[in-house]
């Protein structure tokens, strides 16, 4: 018992340590990728790193007194997220603690009086409300599938080759991807806050967090990327090796997409996303219900 | 003290309250009966723990043992009579005749049923088992908290309104006989001494709500009555047709049928749930609790949380294990599941605050019933713990409400803004309130989640749940970026409120956090002893719970859970930083939002802007409500169209 | 401290503000954003919200009317800042200097770190400006660190 709880506690640890390095450096590879594909040379690999360090660095300017908890609230469930995720938990609860890591930022952008970012505020929640239920029924999918919620029977034994969730999830598995450009901001989603540019929200809902806070929620990106990536890997998770590397073709085909695609409106979204993503999913559950 | 002590405490001492308040119209005498009688009542609920445990988890009650010198079956017909003559009397003095027809025929079937055939009164009168210790924890535990907010809350609702007499008197009685007639409800297990006490809470709302006795209240209160006399009609065409069925009023025995064939039995089951949705809210009769809101605070605080809408999802919960799989199930899990989903959307077109409230107990109230119809082992421990978890909530959210009211003299959301700054108090409880119902690691959440994978079978609840709570984090997290918004301050000052009203908010947060915290001890003291009796035999996925709550099938494998205790410790470490942070952020840090550069010079807050021409204006900067597609107008009569027709599949699969 | 250093360095973002150019010098600057010269080679992005900047790109010159807006948005930037005058207009006025409402550079409202001339100043000019602005910064936190031990 002693042994996997000091197991635990090391997958803990590391993920805590080792997934900032991963996320900012996937981060990194992403702005290089778009950089050449506009035929632009693009900042070093280690850009997002100097961004972080220098934005720890700066002023901590405030515009009320709750912003940084709520960033720092906003970090710290998506790191138990990812966490739970690593221990093989139950996946329904890892969408709703992630969930939580969103309202958190929420939070802190309608907490101040400025139009940019509580619009901006507005539009994440319209946002949680678009990708929150094809989600849950990814979940309902897997649970259909392998007859639990927790996903560490996924990641047992996961180095022989198997049978992937892929198999039995087709749908789900499109639909999920499709949700992951909202979750990742990336066009033509990116409309409560973009990684880089500006648009008509200046930045949206981190418009005024600055210095440290804007720190913390980088680094949270970083921790929900690579929980995202996770979650691709679990479709294919056998063995292990595939389905990072098909995660990683599926983040370059995010980066495309991002970079072919205009920005949408709001209302485009919610239709879409209800439409195709719950659609396709529920598509493909009826079919494991009818099995 | 022995059981009978306890039951006859339980109920007459608030009976004796209602009497003392009436007849004294003294505050300090008014104060000091409802603060003895609380403390009362605690101790009573306490009782009943202690005895419960101790007892083997059920404590029977028979008429014998009462050793009455008089028939009290007798009395109770002859006071249901009354009731009725009383409810009829009601609509012909407010020239309703809806509401005299619904009586009058009440009154008819009854006495029919009585006469025709000696009808035979079951033997044992009260049961107390773990289901019926939790709704008496719940009423007399959160039922007098709110009436001690009361004392506070209506002084200065009385002074808003310039009254030359107080009607307290009046206001505290009902609101005694009310929580007397709650804890008998959930006690007794004679189906129609339930009745009674059905129509007893019945009339106790209409009292309540047209307490104010303006027009708006009393036509409010009318429909009240009207859809819950609807209900009671039901409850007794259901008394008949069970007894009919099983030759018995006995819940306990009715209880110990698993319903397999068709016939009457099933017919008397869907009335029974047809008379839980009226009181519950259900759609489509969803409209008289959004009209109890006019009522004074504590009264809706009382109908949304503990008693009133609880009292029709006890029912539905109670006699759940006996349709537990059938169609019958699933169709009331099916209505469940539409009312959550239909009231959460309009919850989002919503600004008026209580409407929103309003709005999510029904959704809520939809998923116990949703999850009472289900009926698994998982989806009834939901039903159970929603229960308790929505009422500490939505008592704690409903006190803060008015309580703001009072203060800003507004309900709509959006004049909340800043709120933090007025009342500083008021709003960390208000936001750990709806925090609590949305968010993990609170209970709400969590019940949602077992709801969610209790449901995984049933494809159209599944999608009624899912979009659903999509729906409830839009509305919830709106409103509380609304009430968090701040500009710097250097200083808090924390508002003055009576000390009624602030001592009750902060003993209901506490309950919130501390029964979110521990979860897993009260689903093990109260609430798995309640599974394991109600779902003996049923071999199926089971809840244990250890550090937090865990789905364990059938052949005792893990297939889901969730540990919330590491959570909160997450939120505690958020929490003790939060000075820290405070402390941190000096005033030279302090710069104005963005405003493009537009700032006017003396403003720091970022509330005005230059403007072309050196106008300055303010900044005003509004939620979305998507009222062209959520629009209550939009929504309701489609969803009560659809609702009508799930309650007419659900009669037409039992028949 | 070395890495915060040289984070500093290579991460200047920045805000552009367009006083009362004849656009000439905008032009030019978002010219530096095209693949041709790519700035975000060097870490550079234009972010367009004051709070997230280190940079305060501005070209032409200042005018009564939108001094106070220049000066909000310098006020909003956290420190360390640095002030950039794009072009001739925002180096001394340029040809705008004697205009009734012309008050002149930008540094007559703010204080400028780098001045890069031109009419319109080149990409390669405003680039080099940023960067040297970009080195700036860490003797300007210097100094401030200092200033707040005194007081
Ligand atoms: S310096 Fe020349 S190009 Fe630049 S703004 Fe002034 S006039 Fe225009």
């Amino acid at each position: 018992m002693d042994i996997v709880i000091l197991k635990d506690i090391l997958t803990v640890a590391a993920t805590i340590i080792l997934a900032p390095i991963i996320g900012g450096l996937l981060t990194g590879i992403d702005r290089k990728i778009t950089a050449r594909m506009q035929s632009r040379s693009g900042p070093p690999i280690l850009q997002p790193f100097y961004d972080l360090i220098k934005l720890l660095g700066k002023e901590r300017l405030i515009v009320n007194q709750t912003q940084m908890m709520f960033a720092l609230g906003h970090l710290f469930f998506a790191v138990a997220a990812l966490a739970m995720f690593m221990l093989g938990q139950d996946l329904l609860m890892i969408l709703f603690i992630m969930a939580f890591s969103s309202i958190m930022l929420i939070m802190g952008a309608m907490s101040v009086r400025s139009p940019y970012s509580k619009i901006g505020a507005q539009r994440e929640i319209v946002q949680i409300m678009a990708y929150e239920p094809v989600l849950i029924l990814m979940v309902v999918g897997i649970f259909l599938s392998t007859g639990s919620f927790m996903i560490r029977p996924l990641f047992s034994d996961m180095f022989s080759f198997g049978k992937p969730l892929l198999y039995d999830l087709p749908l789900v598995f499109i639909a999920f991807i499709y949700v992951l450009t909202i979750k990742l901001r990336k066009s033509p989603f990116d409309f409560s806050t973009s990684h880089h540019g500006h648009q008509e929200l200046i930045k949206g809902i981190t418009t005024e967090f600055s210095g440290p806070q804007l720190a913390v929620i980088e680094l949270t990106h970083w921790y929900e990327l690579v929980l995202f990536l996770g979650l691709i890997t679990m479709f294919f998770a056998r063995p292990v090796w595939i389905g990072i590397g098909i995660a990683l073709i599926c983040y370059f085909c995010e980066i495309v997409i991002d970079n072919i695609s205009a920005r949408m409106t709001w209302k485009w979204m919610l239709q879409a996303t209800w439409i195709v993503g719950i659609g396709v999913a529920m598509t493909n559950i009826i079919w494991l219900y009818l099995k | 003290m022995d059981k009978y002590t306890l039951l006859a405490l339980a109920i007459f001492i608030p009976l004796l309250s209602a009497f003392l308040c009436y007849t004294f119209n003294k505050p300090w005498v008014r104060n000091t009966v409802v603060f003895v009688t609380a403390l009362i009542m605690f101790a009573v609920a306490g009782g009943f723990v202690y005895y419960l445990i101790h007892s083997g988890g059920k404590i029977e009650i028979s008429l014998e043992s009462l050793h009455l010198p008089f028939d009290v079956g007798f009395i109770f017909k002859l006071f249901d009579f009354l009731l009725l003559a009383y409810i009829a009397d009601i609509g012909m003095k407010h020239k309703k005749p809806l509401i005299v027809f619904l009586s009058v025929l009440q009154a008819v079937a009854l006495l029919v049923f009585e006469l025709v055939g000696s009808v035979k009164e079951p033997h044992v009168v009260f049961v107390i088992d773990y289901l019926s210790l939790i709704m008496l924890l719940l009423v007399s535990v959160i039922g007098p908290m709110i009436t001690i907010f009361a004392t506070g809350y209506m002084k200065e609702h009385e002074h808003h309104q310039h009254l030359e007499k107080s009607r307290q008197p009046r206001f505290f009685a009902i609101l005694f006989i009310f929580l007397s007639a709650m804890n008998a409800l959930v006690m007794t297990n004679n189906l129609s001494w339930m009745l009674f006490f059905w129509e007893v809470t019945t009339l106790c709302s209409f009292l309540l709500i047209s307490h104010d006795g303006n027009e708006k209240a009393v036509k409010n209160g009318l429909r009240a009555l009207w859809i819950n006399m609807l209900g009671g009609l039901a409850f007794v065409f259901a008394i008949i047709v069970i007894y009919n069925a099983l030759g018995t009023l006995s819940l306990e025995e009715l209880l110990r049928n698993r319903m397999v064939s068709a016939g009457l039995l099933p017919v008397g089951l869907g009335l029974l749930c047809f008379a839980g949705f009226t009181k519950s809210a259900q759609f489509p009769f969803q409209s008289w609790l959004l009209g109890a809101m006019v009522a004074p605070t504590p009264v809706s605080a009382l109908l949304h949380s503990s008693t009133m809408v609880k009292a029709g999802v006890y029912l539905i919960v109670r006699i759940a294990p006996v349709f537990s799989g059938t169609t019958l199930g699933t169709m009331v899990a099916v209505a469940g599941a539409f009312t959550f989903v239909g009231a959460s959307a309009i919850a989002i077109s919503q600004s008026n605050g209580k409407r929103v409230l309003a709005y999510s107990t029904i959704a809520n109230l939809g998923l116990i019933v949703c999850c009472a119809g289900i009926g698994s082992y998982v989806a009834l421990g939901a039903a159970v713990l929603l229960m308790i978890f929505h009422a500490i909530s939505k008592a704690l959210l409903f006190l803060c409400v008015g309580t703001i009211e009072l203060e800003i003299g507004s309900r709509d959301i959006e004049d909340m803004q800043g709120l933090f700054k007025k009342m500083p108090f008021t709003t960390v409880i208000a936001v750990i309130g709806m925090i609590s119902m949305l968010l993990p690691p609170f209970g709400v959440l969590l019940t949602k989640w077992l709801a969610l994978e209790a449901a995984v079978k049933l494809p159209l609840v599944l999608i009624c749940i899912i979009i659903g709570s999509a729906f409830t984090l839009v509305f919830w997290s709106k409103w509380i970026g609304i009430i968090l918004t701040l500009s710097f301050h250097a200083k808090y000052k924390m508002e003055k409120l009576p000390v009624a009203m602030s001592a009750t908010m902060a003993v209901l947060v506490l309950a919130v956090i501390f029964t979110g915290v521990d979860i897993s001890m009260i689903f093990n003291a109260v609430v798995a002893p309640f599974l394991t009796e109600s779902l003996k035999g049923l071999p199926e996925t089971v809840l244990n719970g250890t550090n937090g709550l865990w789905l364990v099938s059938e052949s005792g494998r893990m297939v889901g859970g969730f540990s919330s205790f590491y959570f909160f410790m997450i939120l505690f470490l958020l929490f003790l930083l939060y000075p820290y942070i405070f402390r941190s952020s000096k005033a030279e840090l302090w710069k104005p939002p963005y405003l493009c550069g537009a700032n006017t010079e003396e403003d720091f807050k970022g509330l005005e802007f230059n403007a072309p021409a050196d106008t300055v204006e303010h900044v005003i900067v509004h939620n979305y409500y998507f009222a062209g597609a959520f629009g209550e107008a939009n929504i309701t009569p489609w969803a009560n169209f659809i609702a009508g027709a799930i309650i007419m599949i659900m009669f037409g699969v039992v028949i | 401290m070395g890495l915060v250093k040289k984070s500093r360095i290579k991460s200047p973002w920045v805000l552009h503000y367009d006083c009362t150019s004849c656009n000439g010098c905008d032009i030019e600057t978002l010219a530096c954003l095209t693949p041709l010269y790519d700035v975000e080679r060097f870490g550079i992005i234009n972010v367009g919200n004051p709070k997230h900047a280190d940079i305060l790109v501005v070209t032409g010159s200042v005018n009564k009317r939108n001094e106070r807006v220049l000066r909000n948005l310098y006020n909003q930037m956290p420190e360390p800042k640095a002030v950039v005058a794009v072009g001739a207009c925002a180096c001394t006025g340029g040809i705008f200097k004697d205009c009734y409402n012309v008050l002149g550079g930008v540094d007559k409202v703010l204080p400028v770190d780098v001045y890069v001339p031109g009419c319109c100043a080149k990409p390669e000019a405003i680039i080099d400006g940023i960067m040297l602005a970009a080195s700036k910064l860490e003797e300007k936190a210097e100094a401030l660190k200092e200033a707040k031990a005194h007081a």
